[in-house]
């Protein structure tokens, strides 16, 4: 058994939130850390995502947890060592009903409380604002200006590459096959690649979240479904924002490339993991946002795919240590936005794992346990 | 009204700024002294001058000429010398001086007690065939355009003349980012200095002598040049036509001094055509045939900027004398001491010929002719120079920290290297005007060789590099091994890692042309760019893909998909089959968004699509 390799964590999952946390463990010091991703890097939800990075949440912890990355995120290239295309060009909110925006003026109240800087617009502000913008049917926007949107790819790179030269080990193209425990703990995980002994385990991977967990025989509550999304050719840059509205059902951005990445979500997609594409989404997307922003009429779609929602029953993540099985952890179920929490999420949850807790943020409020109880509060802003 | 001066300027280049300097210093202050220019900004030709000035450190050699034009406006205004700019001397009549503001549309009148003109010189121009289509440039146009108002008004040239004046717009050309094609001289020699002459055969631009220009060719701006081989007495040798694609011929065939307003004073003019032509006479105070009328710089002779200085000094100070009543014989000798020492050396033969029809003696010689024939001893870390001709120049010597340059005799001489001395810090490379001292040394399995950088981007440590000889020519592949940057002269010297032998014969390099290699055509990336991802650990198609954008681009991968495979297989070793191939998306071509949105009511949605995953 001596010849057996250990590692004190093994992450199962090469997205954002494994390697978030992945940088995060060798930052503290725990350096015996390893990835095991099946495929390759980002291959998963975080290389399909549109990037977005918002911190205008409807609940009081996922704008701190958003507030928290934000910051993690401005100093990101000095930390971590890559240029991830980061630009705060703002998040700017449209709603088009007078129920959702009186929503958004406690929303707003709320976020303020918090510290985060946030502007209501009337539509002629915002057309005045944004001209390209047609805004026939706005009822009002919010704007944040410190929101905004990097590449998730190269976060995803400039962290594995952080992990390789801070001595973790990543492996790709390695499926995780089984976890061994023992006397209700964790002890090693069985892979296409051989056995590996640690103490903790940690699934990070986001649309197969259940069937990984199924491995440890513990439940979560989690499905995935299907969201589409799509890419234009290149234009000079002049929409800095992401343009997103929850009641009309779309969001858009214009990457530091020039190109506009765009989709919508789809209420009638059945659960299951499904990565095709359909010629409907392009016509209901395309005959929407045309008339938004008339400027896109005369612009190409280049490339059109899609990716997975880790839903879970709120519409908010699951991170937390199992209480069945000792050193079995999950960051999982975020609903379409993990990528945006994940330096948040890999920072306190790397804590946890070292310290027992979080010394930034409070990601309790995210445990499992939550759904134990008869009430729970729906994350409304999710497109 | 008509204004009273004690000292009217005309000019205000280095001449004429040194002029003013010499007056206002030795009267104690600028009242009524005034200096009139016509161009938008004192300086003359200064601020239109990138490059570094040879010379001496006392009178800003090693100092890029824009930067000595400030200097020298900056002490003129400290001693509150008043410049009028955009103001042209219209006429010097028997009763007063008219100044023509051109920028207010109205002419002052003036008279000065005395007068020191430096009007500089005009360019000369070359009759050939269509020579006045549109991208027919004079070098002085070129520099005006391109240094001053920022403007490149060409992107591939021609240079006709070897002077100084060609070489310098060519090298000024490529920092810009033109393409220089040639530089032709009519003559079977170059005029301009060596060190010049290398630095432009190094960027692989040729020097073709014994070459004119014929025509230039295009029907409403130039789109070529015809060139030839001309005979002993310059006419074209017939069959020996070349033509360049070029979309400006640039002009750099001589300068004639600006007599005009000189000669409306009554001074004498001579023709002297080792000075340039019709010069106004002079004495050796730079004082004409009229008492109270002096000349300095190009118009009493065709020379260069520093003699422009030294002689503006000698005028001023003799201007100064005869206001004041007061010798300023100490300050006169000692300037024509420089101007002595200056004039010493090979290149100013013909000046000192002129010169002395006009009894005017300057000494010759008393400078080291000698090349340095030991490039120091193998394996230390050194500078070594090649600075082949005696040129006034010393920043070498003077920059030394270690003492370890002379130029020998006068500051003509020959610069040698004391190895003794030499620590290899690469100061003089930094300073010297000409970029004409390297840094080698000798490493058990490669060597080093440190040359002058002036030009954009600055390289990094591992860039991938061609490394090329004195005439541009590649020799071998190279990197660049670290940069010392030099902020302040922007002299940055590129340590280059070389093949071992190689450090006697490498001294240029250039990045392998990026159009050559183009795998991703859409998103413009390079082989190399790709195999350095690779390097970095990134060894999925797909990685590849979303951390460079190869196939990303509207043509999604049609062409470098399969290209990029290949050289993962390459470098990770492993069979293209085991490769994943990524994943292709629809759409096939790029499709607008009206022409989806145009049938959208037309047609409902098919339930018979295909799945593929």
């Amino acid at each position: 058994m001596s010849d057996v390799k250990k590692y004190d964590v093994c992450i199962i999952g090469g997205g954002i939130t494994g390697t978030a946390l992945g940088y995060f463990l060798c930052k503290l010091g725990k350096t015996s850390v390893a990835i095991f991703e099946k495929s390759y890097l980002s291959s998963g939800s975080t290389g399909r995502c549109a990037g977005g990075i918002r911190q205008q949440w409807s609940t009081r912890p996922n704008v701190k947890l958003a507030m928290r990355s934000v910051k993690l995120f401005e100093t990101f290239a000095e930390d971590v060592g890559m240029d991830i295309e980061y630009k705060q060009g703002g998040y700017l909110v449209l709603s088009y009903s007078e129920q959702e925006a009186e929503q958004f003026e406690k929303n707003v109240k709320m976020q303020r409380e918090e510290g985060l800087n946030v502007e209501i617009l009337t539509p002629r502000q915002v057309s005045e604002r944004y001209p390209y913008i047609n805004t026939e049917g706005i009822v009002m926007a919010t704007f944040c200006q410190t929101d905004g949107h990097a590449n998730p790819h190269k976060a995803v790179i400039g962290y594995a590459q952080a992990i390789r030269r801070m001595g973790g080990h990543i492996y790709t193209h390695t499926e995780v096959k089984g976890v061994d425990i023992l006397n209700g703990k964790v002890v090693g995980i069985d892979t296409s690649a051989g056995y590996f002994g640690c103490d903790a385990v940690v699934n990070a991977t986001g649309p197969w979240s259940s069937e990984v967990s199924n491995l440890v025989g513990v439940n979560l509550p989690t499905e995935s479904y299907r969201h589409q999304i799509l890419v234009t050719e290149p234009l000079e840059n002049f929409f800095p924002m992401m343009a997103i509205s929850f009641s009309e059902n779309f969001y858009m951005r214009q990457t530091l490339h020039g190109q506009f990445i765009l989709g919508q979500g789809d209420k009638d997609e059945k659960p299951g993991i499904n990565y095709n594409v359909t010629y409907r989404f392009e016509k209901e997307l395309a005959s929407k946002m045309v008339k938004i922003f008339p400027f896109l009429k005369n612009i190409r779609i280049i490339r059109h795919w899609s990716g997975m929602y880790n839903m879970s029953p709120d519409a908010q993540p699951i991170i937390g240590q199992s209480k069945e099985i000792k050193g079995y952890y999950y960051a999982v179920g975020y609903s379409g936005h993990g990528f945006m929490v994940a330096p948040a999420v890999g920072e306190a949850l790397a804590m946890t794992i070292v310290f027992g807790r979080s010394l930034h943020t409070d990601i309790s409020y995210l445990d499992l346990t939550r759904f134990e109880g008869t009430e729970i509060e729906r994350e409304k802003n999710v497109v | 009204m008509v204004r009273h001066l004690r000292a009217l300027i005309v000019g205000s280049g280095p001449a004429g700024l040194t002029g003013a300097i010499a007056i206002a210093e030795a009267l104690g202050d600028g009242k009524d002294i005034l200096i009139v220019d016509e161009g938008i900004e004192p300086g003359g030709q200064l601020p239109k001058q990138t490059h570094k000035f040879f010379g001496h450190e006392g009178f800003y050699a090693s100092v890029r000429g824009f930067e000595i034009g400030n200097l020298l406006v900056k002490k003129v205004k400290s001693l509150r010398v008043e410049i009028l700019q955009q103001t042209t001397v219209t006429g010097i009549y028997e009763d007063v001086i008219t100044l023509y503001d051109r920028a207010n549309n109205i002419v002052h009148e003036c008279t000065s007690d005395y007068i020191l003109i430096a009007t500089g010189a005009t360019e000369k121009f070359l009759t050939f065939k269509n020579n006045t289509l549109p991208g027919v440039y004079g070098a002085g146009a070129v520099q005006t355009l391109m240094n001053q108002y920022k403007v490149l008004p060409g992107q591939s040239f021609l240079i006709v003349g070897a002077g100084n004046i060609g070489l310098i717009v060519a090298y000024q050309l490529v920092q810009a980012g033109a393409v220089v094609k040639a530089i032709v001289e009519a003559s079977s020699r170059i005029g301009g200095y060596a060190v010049h002459a290398n630095k432009i055969r190094r960027l692989g631009i040729p020097i073709l002598l014994k070459h004119t220009i014929l025509e230039a060719v295009g029907d409403n701006k130039v789109q070529g040049a015809v060139v030839a081989e001309v005979d002993e007495r310059f006419r074209p040798i017939e069959g020996t036509e070349k033509e360049f694609i070029v979309d400006s011929i640039c002009l750099a065939v001589g300068l004639q001094p600006n007599i005009e307003l000189v000669a409306q004073t009554g001074a004498k003019i001579v023709y002297i055509p080792e000075l340039g032509g019709f010069i106004p006479w002079r004495d050796e105070n730079m004082r004409t045939s009229v008492r109270n009328v002096f000349v300095a710089g190009d118009l009493s002779g065709i020379e260069e900027a520093t003699t422009a200085m030294i002689e503006g000094y000698i005028a001023g100070y003799n201007i100064a004398q005869d206001l004041t009543g007061t010798s300023q014989e100490e300050k006169i000798s000692k300037m024509k001491e420089e101007l002595s020492e200056f004039r010493k050396g090979p290149f100013s033969k013909k000046v000192r010929e002129g010169l002395a029809k006009l009894n005017i003696r300057f000494p010759e010689g008393g400078y080291r002719e000698e090349l340095q024939n030991d490039s120091g001893p193998k394996g230390k870390l050194r500078a070594v120079i090649e600075c082949p001709q005696p040129i006034p120049c010393n920043p070498c010597e003077t920059s030394c920290p270690t003492g370890a340059i002379n130029v020998g005799g006068n500051i003509n001489g020959i610069p040698h290297i004391d190895y003794e001395k030499c620590i290899g810090c690469g100061i003089c490379v930094t300073k010297c005007p000409g970029l004409a001292i390297f840094v080698i040394q000798e490493k058990s399995d490669h060597s080093i060789v440190g040359i002058p950088y002036e030009l954009l981007p600055i390289p990094s440590k591992g860039d991938k590099v061609d490394l090329l000889d004195r005439n541009g020519k590649y020799v071998s592949d190279g990197e660049v091994d670290h940069v010392m940057l030099n902020n302040k002269g922007k002299t940055h010297v590129v340590f280059l890692k070389v093949p071992k032998g190689l450090e006697e014969s490498i001294r240029s390099f250039r990045y392998a042309k990026k159009s050559e290699a183009f795998i991703c055509r859409c998103e413009e990336l390079t082989r190399e760019e790709i195999e350095r991802t690779i390097e970095m650990g990134i060894t999925d198609y797909e990685e590849l893909r979303r951390v460079l954008r190869i196939g990303m681009g509207p043509c999604g991968g049609k062409t470098c998909r399969s290209l990029a495979l290949q050289i993962l297989a390459e470098k990770t070793g492993r069979s293209i089959s085991d490769i994943e191939l990524g994943a292709y998306r629809p759409p096939t071509i790029p499709t607008p968004f009206e022409a989806i949105v145009k049938f959208n009511d037309g047609i409902e949605s098919s339930s018979g699509g295909v799945k593929n995953e």
